[in-house]
């Protein structure tokens, strides 16, 4: 057998959902040592927010990533109403915690879907995104999209919820609870379920707190951190809430954080809607913001998003930082993967909830010559001929095909 | 011998093989897609599947063993399909026997994972290789309790015959129900073979992408696909046949039916166990069937024995 | 007296010349800024003795003449504290802060490759965000920064 095998996961491999190369050194099926490299998704967001209004920021800063959208553009959104010392209406706050709220319990159920699809638990995948759904409906139901919700306008939100909405609400809640519930036992009962996820992927408080990692990642270590708590944005100052924490170290410890967490969601969304204020939902905001600068923090569902937005007394900002959680997740990666087995690797991985696609914001610049003469990196085109070619030798030939169903 | 032509490559060989193994990959994909709370294929997926990977092209890998890489999967299938002749399936006696062909048997079935490796090592790539590696190790952790479970039955038949096992349980009906501890373990060992369920750790999709046969395509890969649903059914008729030896007397219609749902029974099981259970770590699986599942064999052995001297004399 | 001031007025009490520098813009948010000679003296007593529980981030800024740099530190209690500093763009050198704080590595390499900031002591790795064949001397946060720059050096490399 090789003595340390080296295994590329990634950038593209069927256990991760985005780009992302890891490569891996093997000794048997022994990780020995692990290196991560990012930047597959780079897309310059943050230079591309330079060059426009704040406006269409909002939007293009929405879409960093499909899972947490509205955890981007109200970090954005509240940047930028400090600066221009807006007051927030009440309402605004509150439907704001209400989408965000919404957008945890949908990213936690896809979440545990992923997780039980990374240790060959399939079951567990598509009960969670079928009961992903309620929620889904719900948010498409409240703001009218299923993803990038577009929820927020600066100095408030664009859309009211009905009494109707909010009875549909606490009616998807209910439901929802329940089957949180099954999923909580289930995690307790299901043997082969533990013994995946008990002792992988290990972090002691030490490590978090040396390694700064944030969300349930940190949580499932008995770290309490989270920004709801700390620095309460929108609604949450009045809400009562706990910030659930577990002493496992491991992803089976992350697995009852996030668990915990849909209840304690339900538990907010109940007391969002119950009390929900009178009121307008947005105020105006000049479309000149002031200069001046801000930092706004907002607990995502994978943990804390930090926006740092600098203004410079014209239409656009003079510069916008972002700073997503798994960014700050993704160096503890390396260290939970070394010493650990090949088989632990997509769950260590999945563990942080990574989301890459916030984590870079590119350009890219093609090379199609490859390394030396011999191998070319074939082009997409070339490819495509290549088929129509192969097929036509075999007698298939597409091209009536083609023609008879050409618009 | 045109009888035996017929028998080897029409019925009960080749042809029926083919369309009970791709109707049993059905019957398989359509219930666990049930348990998931989904609709599941239209029971033509897999000759579709079959049909379209026939037509696509062989693409082997520059670095491959060309040779050993066309090879293997032809000979897994014939390999698989040779067995098949010497189970007994719906009557006592199979199409052809001797004495020991129950170990030619087992030696048989141990092709494919033998095949397996072969492909995967030869493939050249670092999952193929990781594949071939892990079904080797698997293949030491499942072998030993199927093969004493099955010794066990034949334990106290007191023959290495197949057929004559069958012979001997019609003649001591009810002598079957001893054995059903070494039918759970056959069924679990068998889960191993197969590659199934929480043991499909060979070809673990997010880990090692597709094992062995990530590097393989078009016909060959058809081939592969088609051997693995027909070691679905053969191993299933052994089990069938070793440990649920009932009704092999009657009329051979009712045989046959009582044939394909003895088979089905075993292929649910399967599904059900898939669905059940998250995939286990190698060094979880071979744990497993070294604590747990090999001395349970012993057991049923044991068991065997006490009967043997006890109530058959 | 509430936090914010406390933290205030110890800082002030062990550099003086702070005086001014320090800004409370509103209930938990700090904002300091020490010139770069005199920074990680600062950084140094704020992260040993204010509660720092972690470097939530660090910011680079294209000012112009000068870069500069906060680094937003997160307290166990809320509060975060933004420490600002700056050095002069043609001689763009940092020092590393990973000793206290692995996590920044990540951080400081997107500032090396988005502002073309030389981090000293910053171990040798994988380059972040960047692709491995971005040409050398791109640095696509600086102000005057255009994309086309890209497509010059692309049809210089073709002709």
């Amino acid at each position: 057998m090789h003595d340390n095998m080296e295994i590329p996961v990634g950038p593209q491999h069927p256990a991760l959902k985005e780009p992302a190369s890891f490569r891996l050194s093997l000794s048997g099926e022994k990780i020995m040592q692990a290196s991560v490299r990012l930047g597959y998704n780079h897309r310059g967001i943050e230079k591309a927010c330079e060059e426009r209004t704040y406006i269409q920021d909002l939007y293009l800063i929405e879409r960093i990533c499909g899972i947490c959208s509205h955890a981007h553009s109200t970090a954005f959104a509240q940047a930028v109403e400090e600066i221009a010392g807006v007051n927030l209406p009440k309402r605004a706050a509150y439907i704001r915690t209400l989408v965000g709220e919404l957008e945890r319990i949908h990213s936690h159920l896809l979440w545990l879907g992923v997780a039980g699809h990374e240790i060959g638990f399939d079951t567990l995948l598509m009960y969670t995104w079928a009961d992903r759904e309620i929620v889904m409906d719900i948010l498409a139901n409240v703001t009218g999209n299923r993803v990038n919700y577009g929820i927020n306008s600066l100095g408030g939100v664009r859309r009211d919820i009905s009494p109707e909405q909010v009875r549909q609400i606490a009616k998807a809640m209910d439901a929802l609870e329940e089957r949180t519930k099954y999923y909580i036992e289930l995690a307790s009962v299901e043997t082969t379920l533990i013994n995946r996820l008990s002792g992988v992927g290990v972090m002691s408080k030490k490590d978090v707190l040396r390694l700064g990692t944030v969300g349930p990642t940190a949580r499932a270590s008995g770290v309490a951190r989270d920004v709801r708590k700390d620095d309460p944005y929108a609604a949450y100052a009045e809400i009562n809430f706990n910030v659930v924490t577990d002493n496992h170290n491991d992803i089976y410890g992350r697995t009852i954080v996030r668990l915990g967490e849909l209840m304690e969601s339900f538990n907010i969304i109940r007391q969002v809607i119950k009390n929900l204020p009178d009121g307008p939902i947005a105020v105006k905001v000049a479309r000149k913001i002031p200069s001046g600068e801000a930092v706004s923090r907002y607990e995502a569902p994978r943990g804390e998003d930090l926006h740092y937005v600098k203004a410079n007394g014209t239409e656009s900002p003079e510069r916008v930082k972002v700073r997503a959680p798994t960014l700050a997740n993704i160096q503890s990666v390396a260290f939970m993967l070394e010493d650990r087995y090949l088989a632990d690797m997509p769950i260590v991985v999945a563990a942080i909830d990574p989301c890459f696609s916030c984590t870079d914001r590119s350009i890219a610049i093609k090379d199609a010559e490859g390394k030396g003469k011999k191998k070319k990196i074939v082009d997409w085109e070339s490819l495509r001929l290549h088929g129509i070619e192969w097929y036509s030798k075999q007698g298939i030939d597409f091209t009536a095909l083609n023609k008879r169903f050409k618009r | 011998m045109l009888k035996a032509l017929f028998n080897i490559l029409i019925f009960p060989g080749f042809l029926f093989l083919i369309i009970f193994g791709l109707a049993a990959e059905f019957y398989d994909r359509k219930i666990y897609a049930r348990f998931q709370n989904r609709v599941g294929p239209p029971w033509f997926q897999p000759f579709a599947d079959f049909v379209k990977l026939v037509a696509k092209e062989n693409i082997i890998p520059e670095q491959a063993d060309a040779y050993v890489f066309k090879l293997v999967p032809v000979f897994a299938l014939t390999s698989v399909v040779t067995a098949f002749f010497y189970i007994p399936l719906w009557k006592t006696g199979a199409l052809y026997s001797f004495n020991g062909d129950m170990i030619v048997v087992l030696y048989l079935l141990t092709i494919p994972t033998v095949a397996l490796f072969l492909a995967g090592w030869y493939s050249c790539s670092v999952y193929s290789t990781l594949g071939a590696m892990r079904s080797l190790t698997q293949l030491f952790a499942y072998e030993i309790p199927l093969l004493t479970s099955i010794l066990a039955s034949a334990l106290l038949a007191n023959t290495w015959s197949l057929s004559k096992i069958t012979v001997f349980y019609s003649l001591h009906p009810g002598l079957w129900a001893f054995n059903l501890l070494g039918f759970i373990i056959s069924v679990v060992t068998l889960m191993g073979k197969l590659e199934k369920g929480p043991f499909d750790i060979p070809e673990a999709e997010t880990e090692i992408v597709a094992g062995s046969l990530t590097e393989y395509s078009g016909k060959l890969l058809a081939l592969f696909r088609l051997t693995i649903d027909i070691e679905m059914i053969v191993g299933a008729s052994l089990l069938a046949a070793v440990f649920l030896p009932f009704g092999l007397t009657l009329h051979p219609a009712i045989g046959f039916i009582l044939f394909l749902l003895k088979v089905l029974l075993i292929v649910s099981i399967i599904s059900l166990f898939r669905t059940v259970l998250a995939r286990l770590r190698i060094d979880q699986m071979v744990n497993f069937c070294w604590k747990y599942i090999a001395p349970l064999a012993f057991l049923q052995v044991l068991i065997n024995l006490i009967v043997k001297w006890t109530l058959v004399r | 007296m509430n936090e914010e001031e406390k933290i205030q007025q110890e800082l002030l009490k062990n550099f003086a010349f702070l005086e001014n520098k320090i800004k409370i813009q509103r209930v938990r948010r700090i904002f300091i800024e020490v010139p770069l000679e005199k920074f990680f003296a600062v950084f140094d007593y704020a992260v040993k003795n204010l509660g720092v529980s972690m470097l939530s981030a660090l910011s680079g800024l294209d000012e112009g003449e000068n870069f500069s740099f906060i680094y937003h530190l997160a307290l166990a209690n809320g509060i975060m504290l933004n420490f600002k500093t700056g050095v002069a763009k043609n001689a763009p050198l940092l020092k590393t802060v990973t000793g206290y704080f692995p996590s920044a590595e990540i951080y400081e390499r997107e500032l090396a490759d988005l502002l073309g900031v030389e981090v000293i002591g910053l171990k040798k790795g994988k380059r972040y965000p960047l692709p491995d064949n971005w040409p050398e001397g791109q640095y696509p946060l600086r102000k005057g920064w255009k994309k086309e720059a890209l497509n010059k050096q692309e049809d210089k490399k073709n002709a």
